[in-house]
């Protein structure tokens, strides 16, 4: 047990679990996983001083450890956590008693469950590849236990092919194995990994550093035309109360309510399906504005697409919307809650206002006016405006002059409201990038927008984003926000954009788009996309789903058996094959030959269990050896020897 | 010439009784121009043997008693000074005869052995800058006392290589041990035996023996065997090109008894653990079990 050979399988085995159970680190709590690695360690001392390795006694001692740590942590041993955790702490503890063959195999076995249940965790392309990769060496050390000389590089070939023959089948297995609805134990909790998202509120006096982040939030693909990015505004939650420095939803139950009458819809439908990440709230961010929605949604009295399902789990959804519509008229709670101010305005605002004709024009004309302010004006965009606590609009109006989108929207919409016309901030994302090879939009945290919304006689709500105005180009272009300096100004310069970073680009759109690809046909390939999927092909029932799985697993069966089969065959001599022919005659009699058996000395054997047909024997055997080891043989030799072997018939006598 | 190895092993067998096997090995290291190496207890009939072949072959025989104090020139000889004609005269040593049986050769010293060992190798003796050589045909048997035993000297790997083969006596069995103990007195029968194998004819058959033909195939499973023992972990060193070469003679010598003009995988197999168990692991003496992994693992064909 000791011997190199099994040294280097224990090497093997080790190494594989250390890398099955690595990713678990952001799973399971740190004290399990500084006790399996406290264990995995002592297991790699011990391959080299088997002295080491505790005695029963200990281990029994450290499995109440384990165990002890195991309740701690958890309380119980059902539910995914502690059922993962304590099948990594058995893993290792069982490492620690390795000692025959037998053992090895277990362990593997175990190693490969803890692979699967990696995937209660994550269930991205970048996971199921390293997993692939893991098991691939696990694979090699089962080869490498059943081989008389261990050569890494071998026994890894041995099992990417071994994988390889195995892909065909799984690939059909996947497809038309019913689908299981997971029992509830196994639904992902899936703690703090959705998207934080927007929030319910903004204050965006308070924020001297807004922090963009790549994380994917949703993905559009288009079935028709894709309107143009000035249209491409993900509706969010709406902002309508205000206590002068911060905004937020309000708690009215009418709003958080479903809408009562829905918009009246014109120009063109943009029908598109949405892929949502997982998140913390329950909002999707659809086209502005929804027209048509499938069940689990439902739009809110803001406008707003809200899931009823839980949204912890990616979802896809199909979606239609309309850029023009017509929300009609307010009812007087709405009317109250967008023009709702927390205080009187100062006469700074109330001159400010007056100034732009804000009380003895129309609506239309001091939002022009307003924006035309915005535009000639000293106001810049930045990502990192400076802080204004105190009277955050007053101060970003007539002192800093720098902001976001926040900022923007936010006083706008207080301007508006002072001028007594019905206004409020909407949230949301705006834009997105388009990833070419996926056909589809990319939505981040950075394309995080706020707009306004201002309501107009006969028009219904209206949308105005005065961030455009400032900078058309955080709107028109896409901004690159890898070029964003910290503390500097955005530079909407297209030029900018480093040619070197072209190629970075592309693969990583490249990436997404596969990443995409699996989560739609992979991980969301539940029983209705399994449904809807085989009924393309006629399979309609679980009857007809499993007679072609019988089918397609048989026929991918004996197809990789005769291509094995066929290949073995080729590289062996005529001569050795009719021997091999006249060996399998004699099968019946109980006479087979052993890999290490000669001609000779099978033929002996052969002679005394059928003594009748010894001189047949004496003769296919003296041709043979004359054949394969014999200084001259002739044709002649061959055609008889193949001719003795196809004539030789076992006679049995009883 | 059937006739003659034929009558010659029997007439061994009827001195060294229930051992045809390993007389058969014995006769085959001679048939391959190898040396032997009999490792056994004492009292086995390691003597006996080397004694009765060289009595059926008609051969010169010469034993040395290998003790801790034997020096190189008690076995090659020495130049001795002559007063009358007034130079140095060279008295060849016991080695200068066409059998030899070194008995206990790990009792002596490595300067002692290595004297042995480069003549066996040489085929000719070197001393003061003059070169003798050996008479042909020319056979050690070396006997060793299992190296466990105390007051021995190990040969070491490199020159247990040397030997064509190794073999083991073993005791007899019961019916052999019978025999013997009512049998006639060994050193009475040797005395009365004749010789079975004029040298002329044996040289003769060794000269055929290197004539036996070998093919691919056979050569195929033959490489199988030394990449098995260089690659697996069952052994520290896998056999060397020469071991290699040894092998393939021994096993012609063992088709030629067999009365082949080719070599098959079973020859090998016979001549294996002979051949390749001192070379594998020198310290066991169990050749057998050293082999048993090649023989059960490396496919014939």
């Amino acid at each position: 047990m000791n011997s190199p050979h099994f040294k280097k399988i224990l090497i093997f085995l080790l190494s594989s679990i250390g890398l099955i159970v690595a990713p678990h680190i952001a799973n399971i709590p740190i004290a399990l996983f500084g006790f399996f690695s406290l264990v995995l360690g002592w297991r790699f001392v011990a391959v080299w001083r088997p002295q080491y390795l505790p005695r029963s006694r200990v281990l029994l001692f450290l499995t109440l450890l384990a165990l002890t740590l195991l309740l701690s942590q958890h309380k119980h041993l059902l539910g995914r956590d502690a059922g993962t955790n304590l099948f990594i702490l058995a893993l290792g503890l069982k490492l620690l008693e390795i000692k025959t063959e037998r053992d090895i195999y277990l362990v593997t076995y175990l190693a490969f469950i803890v692979a699967a249940s990696l995937f209660l965790y994550q269930q991205s392309l970048f996971m199921a590849a390293y997993i692939l990769a893991v098991c691939c060496v696990l694979f090699a050390t089962l080869v490498a236990i059943n081989s008389i000389e261990i050569q890494t590089r071998v026994a890894l070939k041995t099992a990417t092919l071994i994988i390889l023959q195995a892909i065909p089948i799984a690939v059909v297995i996947f497809i038309l194995f019913p689908r299981v609805e997971a029992p509830r134990w196994m639904i992902f909790e899936e703690k703090n990994k959705a998207k934080i998202g927007l929030s319910d509120s903004m204050e965006p006096g308070s924020i001297s550093d807004l922090g963009t982040s790549e994380e994917l939030v949703f993905r559009v693909k288009f079935t028709g035309a894709m309107p143009p990015l000035k249209q491409r505004y993900w509706r969010g939650p709406v902002l309508a109360h205000t206590d002068g420095k911060r905004w937020s939803q309000f708690n009215t139950q009418l709003f958080k309510g479903l809408a009562l009458t829905k918009p009246s819809y014109t120009g063109t439908a943009y029908q598109y399906t949405l892929l949502m990440e997982a998140q913390e709230k329950n909002w999707v961010f659809g086209l502005d504005m929804p027209e048509q929605f499938s069940a689990p949604l439902a739009l809110t009295g803001y406008y707003q697409l809200v899931t009823q399902e839980n949204s912890k789990k990616r979802a896809e959804y199909k979606i239609t919307s309309y850029p023009q519509y017509n929300t009609g008229e307010l009812t007087q709670v709405e009317y109250q809650d967008a023009t709702q101010l927390p205080r009187e305005p100062s006469d700074k605002i109330k001159q400010f206002v007056t100034q732009l004709h804000g009380f003895d024009s129309k609506p239309e004309e001091f939002i022009a006016q307003l924006l035309t302010h915005f535009r000639k004006e000293d106001f810049h965009y930045t990502l990192t405006p400076p802080l204004m606590e105190e009277n955050p609009i007053e101060s970003f109006l007539f002192t800093t002059k720098r902001g976001f989108c926040s900022h923007y929207a936010s006083a706008f919409v207080y301007l508006m409201r002072v001028a007594h016309i019905p206004a409020r901030v909407v949230t949301g994302y705006q834009g997105g990038e388009f990833n070419g090879v996926g056909n589809f939009l990319e939505v981040r945290q950075a394309n995080a927008h706020a707009w306004a919304e201002v309501w107009i006689e006969n028009q219904g709500w209206m949308r105005v984003d005065p961030t455009a105005a400032v900078a058309p180009e955080r709107i028109e272009q896409q901004l690159n926000l890898d070029l964003l300096e910290l503390g500097g100004e955005i530079r909407f310069d297209p030029n900018m954009i480093n040619q070197q970073q072209n190629w970075l680009k592309q693969m990583n759109q490249l990436w997404n788009s596969a990443d995409y690809q699996w989560q739609r046909w992979v991980v969301n390939y539940d029983s209705d996309n399994q449904a809807n999927f085989l009924s393309t092909f006629g399979i309609h029932d679980f009857k007809a789903m499993m007679k072609w799985l019988m089918i397609l697993v048989a026929l991918i069966t004996i197809l990789l058996s005769a291509f094995l089969l066929r290949k073995k065959q080729k590289s062996i001599a005529p001569v050795l094959r009719l021997y091999q022919r006249f060996c399998a005659k004699l099968k019946p009699a109980g006479l087979i030959r052993t890999n290490r058996e000669g001609a000779h000395d099978f033929a002996q054997r052969a002679k005394i269990a059928l003594p009748e047909q010894a001189d047949a024997i004496e003769q296919i055997t003296a041709d043979f050896i004359q054949l394969q080891y014999g200084r001259v043989s002739s044709r002649e030799d061959f055609v008889r020897f193949a001719k003795a072997v196809a004539k030789f018939k076992l006679t049995v006598h009883r | 010439m059937q006739k003659y190895t034929h009558q010659l092993l029997d007439s061994a067998n009827q001195i060294i009784l229930g051992k045809e096997h390993k007389i058969r090995l014995a006769f085959c290291c001679l048939l391959a121009r190898g040396h032997l190496l009999i490792e056994d207890i004492p009292g086995v009939g390691k003597t006996t043997l080397a004694h009765t072949l060289a009595k059926l072959l008609g051969l010169h025989y010469q034993r040395i008693q290998f003790t801790s104090d034997i020096l190189p020139a008690d076995i090659l000889g020495a130049s001795v000074f002559d007063g009358k004609s007034h130079e140095f005269t060279f008295h060849p040593g016991p080695i200068f005869n066409q059998m030899v049986l070194a008995d206990e050769i790990n009792r002596a010293t490595p300067k002692a052995q290595s004297a042995l060992l480069e003549a066996m190798e040489e085929g000719q003796v070197t001393i003061e800058n003059k070169t003798y050589p050996l008479p042909k045909p020319f056979f050690v048997i070396a006997t060793q006392n299992p190296s466990h035993q105390i007051g021995t000297f190990p040969l070491p790997e490199s020159q247990l290589d040397r030997f064509l083969m190794r073999i083991e006596l073993g005791y007899p069995d019961p019916k052999a041990e019978r025999a013997l103990l009512t049998g006639q007195s060994r050193y009475k029968l040797i005395e009365s035996l004749s010789v079975q194998l004029p040298p002329e004819q044996l040289q003769q058959m060794q000269t055929l023996v290197t004539k036996v033909h070998t093919s691919d195939a056979l050569l195929d499973y033959c490489q199988a065997i030394i990449t098995f023992t260089r690659e697996s972990s069952e052994y520290h060193c896998g056999l060397s090109p020469r071991a290699g070469l040894a092998l393939l003679s021994a096993a012609k010598a063992w088709a030629f008894l067999e009365l082949r003009d080719a070599v098959i995988p079973e020859d090998i197999q016979a001549v294996l653990a002979a051949v390749a168990g001192h070379r594998l692991r020198s310290g066991s003496t169990d050749s057998e079990a050293i082999v048993a992994p090649i023989l059960a693992k490396v496919a014939v064909f």
